[in-house]
């Protein structure tokens, strides 16, 4: 029987694509969110995010929860 | 630690992929393109593995109501469903040039594409419900009931006449493989099983980040 080797990596081609197209969206997502929360808990130290120079949350435009 | 598993995953898949191709020999009948089985076979024992997790996670969602066995059972699910469909495309890559059909409706074919239906609504079913409790409530009871058909794919080439051959090596008895066949197997179930705990680690990481981020 023939080996055919094209068979092969393509089998090998799409799992390599697959899985690394899956851990890439892990990292990103992760990084993003990682990054948010970074954020959240600077804001929520004024005097730090002043520090940063980042704006701070305005209490008056919070809307209440429901 | 992340880091550390990422790193050991890698080398297992490497020593895989070296022992699939550089050490087990060439298979007499098939030729070269039997070494499709070392990423054929491991990744529908991650997709067993997966799917049993989400199955243990679901019971100890609905007993104790932990968001931790929910994300588990959630995140298994989808890693889970990831190598189903790998599975179902290396096998249908290697069904050519065997079989002369990329597909057929033979049993075990047909039951692990329910099987793969089954788990993307259950993926579906969680993304459609904006109440997290009972979507995780929902969830549970379908990774319960979708277990069921675990079984029903892995016997299926002993209960039917089917194009598929039966199992090598999760079967009871002694195994007809030669010895280096089977390493390079094992070292690949391995290598598959690290990624399975990599990957299932950082996804319910992830959900519970997102989580966070809601509230």
């Amino acid at each position: 029987m023939p080996d055919n080797w094209g068979f092969v990596l393509a089998a090998y081609g799409l799992a390599a694509i697959v899985l690394i197209a899956y851990w890439r969206f892990l990292f990103r997502r992760e990084k993003e969110l990682e990054d948010a929360a970074a954020i959240r808990r600077d804001l929520r130290q004024p005097s730090r995010a002043a520090e940063l120079g980042q704006p701070q949350p305005n209490p008056a435009s919070r809307r209440p929860s429901p | 630690m992340r880091r550390l598993l990422g790193g050991v995953t890698l080398v297992g898949l490497l020593a895989g992929f070296v022992m699939g191709f550089g050490i087990a020999p060439r298979e007499t009948t098939q030729g070269n393109v039997q070494r499709i089985m070392y990423l054929h076979v491991p990744s529908v024992w991650v997709a067993y593995l997966a799917f049993g997790v989400v199955l243990v996670a679901s019971i100890a969602y609905l007993v104790r109501r932990a968001e931790s066995a929910d994300r588990l059972a959630h995140a298994s699910a989808e890693v889970g469903v990831l190598f189903t469909g790998l599975t179902i495309a290396t096998g249908s890559i290697w069904g050519k040039p065997t079989w002369g059909t990329w597909w057929t409706w033979d049993a075990r074919l047909t039951s692990v594409s329910i099987l793969f239906i089954m788990y993307l609504g259950y993926l579906l079913l969680r993304g459609m419900i904006d109440d997290r409790e009972r979507g995780a409530r929902f969830a549970a009871v379908l990774g319960i009931v979708a277990a069921f058909n675990i079984p029903l794919v892995h016997f299926s080439v002993y209960w039917w006449r089917t194009l598929h051959q039966p199992p090598s090596l999760m079967k009871p008895g002694p195994g007809t493989m030669p010895g280096i066949i089977v390493a390079a197997l094992l070292v690949n179930f391995a290598a598959f099983t690290l990624l399975y705990v990599y990957f299932v680690t950082r996804r319910a990481r992830l959900l519970r980040l997102e989580t966070e981020a809601e509230a």
